[in-house]
């Protein structure tokens, strides 16, 4: 099996639950529904910045492969920082919900393929609208785990505090026994795996291409 | 029907692929027999803790049940019949202690048919016990849950409605509770063993000549007739060891397995077991524990599952002595339970890669050539 290259991975539409890119952040922010929103705000936002960042590069100077890449790296690094930095100042709600996870944006948006040179669309605008409709893919994967996880494993869905909303909708008869298994990280990866199953099924019928990694070269 | 030739009186010509030699066994049949043989220490318990730990097997038994029809009916299967997700709900429920509320095993026999085994593609398909999955599913979700003991019919009150492996735990995480063996531990922590046990134990100490020269300690009795409290179908290793000894018999289960698990973990247990009791080395007393928790039906009924353990002789011997190893270090060092089913689950995930270290290697063809 040859290990699949990013530029090959990207022009896939399947990003966490069929090529399980992003795991390890995936899922310690799934515990609760507010982390994995925090965390899908984000990739979005990093995705589509770097997105159109590197169209607008693309045809300045040397466009090899390597340069290409290493522009990419330097890029979502920066607009990762850059995020980091503004949620430690002005959001810390959303810094401390992301925690340690806040950098990994950075390796999400590297190997969800928006920013690798086999994806590269043409013009800014496609570029940012690719970036945005691949950050909202993750995102729903994210949340949906996160919904799963955080409902049956806690007996809670946590929100955001709104006015006399405490951001927290508790649900009756799960949380006096939850079940902690699925809020554990075990959970996580049981509710992804059946995600990608879920997608796999269905995917096919509704014309959506995939691979699997094995597939990709 | 008879087709024409047998009609006729001639010997019927079978033509089919091989193999040709069988076994007399059908996964079917065995299946069954291996709840069959689990029977008597489900009744045991069922004596033992009455109504409660009837309604707790029915729960356990019928959601599983109803798990199985509910993932294959929809794919016009119907799977009920091969006895796999009886067997399931039949060990989940002999695993659970009578007080539990009957939702929890229902959950916990639902999550082993519906995400264990039949996520996989069902029975023959599934890489982990079912039954070990769901228990230790549950002991993960709902640990205070799986800790409501009943005391045992004839038991000395309330105050035996705790596993004697339990109060040995805490009477060893309470500072000056060590030293003696485990049973002299129990005794110093007050642990009420029944009047039976001190009839039968004074009876015996008087009339027959004392092993080693030291008298049977109380509790011998309960502890090894299983007339103390616990899981409903763990309690009476005697009456587990007799639906083992049914399926050596019939060679359902081969012995290397079970023995050696036993084995090991006894050795462990004998060995290191009396460090944390302040005995020091080879001084663990291995019976004790041997006789408590689930290991006895871990280790006959649910380790040998042929789907979920190795298929070589060698395979199976090494998987035996890791789970050993795993229980002796759970139960000794974690939290888990008595550690018998979170080793066999984890001791699964190892089983397709010892089949691959231990199968035997083609090393050439008919011409002597390498392939």
């Amino acid at each position: 099996m040859k290990v699949p290259s990013p530029s090959a991975a990207a022009p896939d539409a399947t990003l966490l639950p069929v090529l399980f890119l992003g795991l390890c952040p995936a899922i310690a922010v799934t515990a609760r529904v507010v982390d994995a929103v925090w965390m899908s705000a984000g990739v979005i936002l990093v995705l589509a910045l770097s997105g159109l960042a590197m169209s607008l590069l693309s045809g300045q100077g040397d466009s090899g492969p390597t340069v290409r890449w290493l522009r990419a790296l330097v890029i979502t690094a920066l607009l990762t920082a850059s995020l980091e930095a503004a949620l430690v100042a002005f959001a810390p709600v959303a810094s401390a919900a992301l925690g340690i996870y806040a950098p990994l944006i950075a390796v999400n948006c590297l190997v969800l393929g928006v920013v690798s040179p086999g994806s590269l669309p043409a013009s800014p605008p496609r570029s940012l609208l690719a970036g945005l409709a691949r950050g909202a893919q993750f995102a729903v994967a994210l949340v949906f785990i996160a919904l799963i996880r955080e409902a049956l494993g806690a007996g809670t869905i946590t929100l955001f505090r709104i006015g006399a909303f405490t951001g927290t909708i508790v649900i009756t008869g799960i949380i006096e026994r939850p079940a902690r298994a699925l809020g554990a990280a075990g959970g996580g990866l049981l509710c992804l795996g059946y995600l990608a199953g879920a997608f796999r099924a269905v995917a096919p019928r509704a014309g959506v291409k995939s691979s699997s990694p094995e597939k990709a070269e | 029907m008879p087709d024409r030739e047998t009609r006729g009186g001639a010997a019927p010509l079978s033509l089919m692929p091989a193999p040709h030699l069988g076994v007399g066994m059908s996964t079917v049949r065995m299946t069954w027999l291996v709840s069959l043989s689990l029977l008597p220490a489900a009744a045991w318990g069922v004596f033992l803790f009455g109504s409660p730990a009837l309604i707790v097997l029915a729960f356990s038994i019928g959601a599983a049940a109803a798990a199985e029809l509910a993932a294959t009916l929809p794919f016009g299967r119907f799977t009920l019949r091969d006895g796999s997700a009886v067997l399931t709900g039949c060990i989940v429920g002999l695993l659970m202690p009578p007080g539990v509320p009957a939702w929890v095993p229902a959950a916990a026999s639902a999550f082993g048919i519906l995400v264990v085994k039949q996520t996989f593609g069902g029975l023959g398909r599934n890489w982990m016990n079912p039954a070990m999955g769901g228990v230790v599913f549950a002991l993960l979700s709902w640990p205070g849950l799986l800790s409501q003991w009943i005391a045992p019919r004839g038991g000395a009150g309330e105050a035996a409605a705790l596993p004697p492996l339990e109060v040995l735990r805490a009477a060893l995480s309470s500072s000056g509770s060590t030293g003696g063996t485990p049973l002299a531990i129990l005794a110093r922590a007050g642990y009420p063993f029944s009047d039976l046990d001190a009839q039968v134990l004074g009876w015996i100490n008087a009339h027959l000549p004392a092993p080693l020269g030291t008298a049977l300690q109380p509790g011998t009795f309960d502890v090894l007739a299983g007339h103390v409290a616990g899981g409903i179908g763990t309690v009476s290793a005697p009456l587990l060891m007799l639906g083992a000894w049914f399926l050596l018999s019939r060679g359902i289960v081969r012995w290397h397995l079970p023995v050696l698990y036993v084995g090991t973990f006894g050795v462990l247990t004998a060995v290191f077991g009396g460090l944390g009791t302040g005995q020091g080395l080879l001084a663990g007393g291995p019976g004790f524990h041997l006789l408590s928790g689930s290991i006895v039906l871990g280790a006959f009924f649910a380790a040998p599952d042929p789907v979920t353990s190795p298929l070589t002789d060698r395979g199976r011997c090494i998987f035996g002595i890791g789970l050993g190893g795993l229980t002796f270090f759970l139960r000794f060092f974690g939290s888990l339970g008595d550690g018998v089913a979170a080793s066999i689950v984890l001791g699964n995930c190892a089983a397709p890669l010892l089949d691959r270290w231990t199968s035997r290697r083609i090393i050439g063809d008919a011409h002597g050539r390498a392939v």
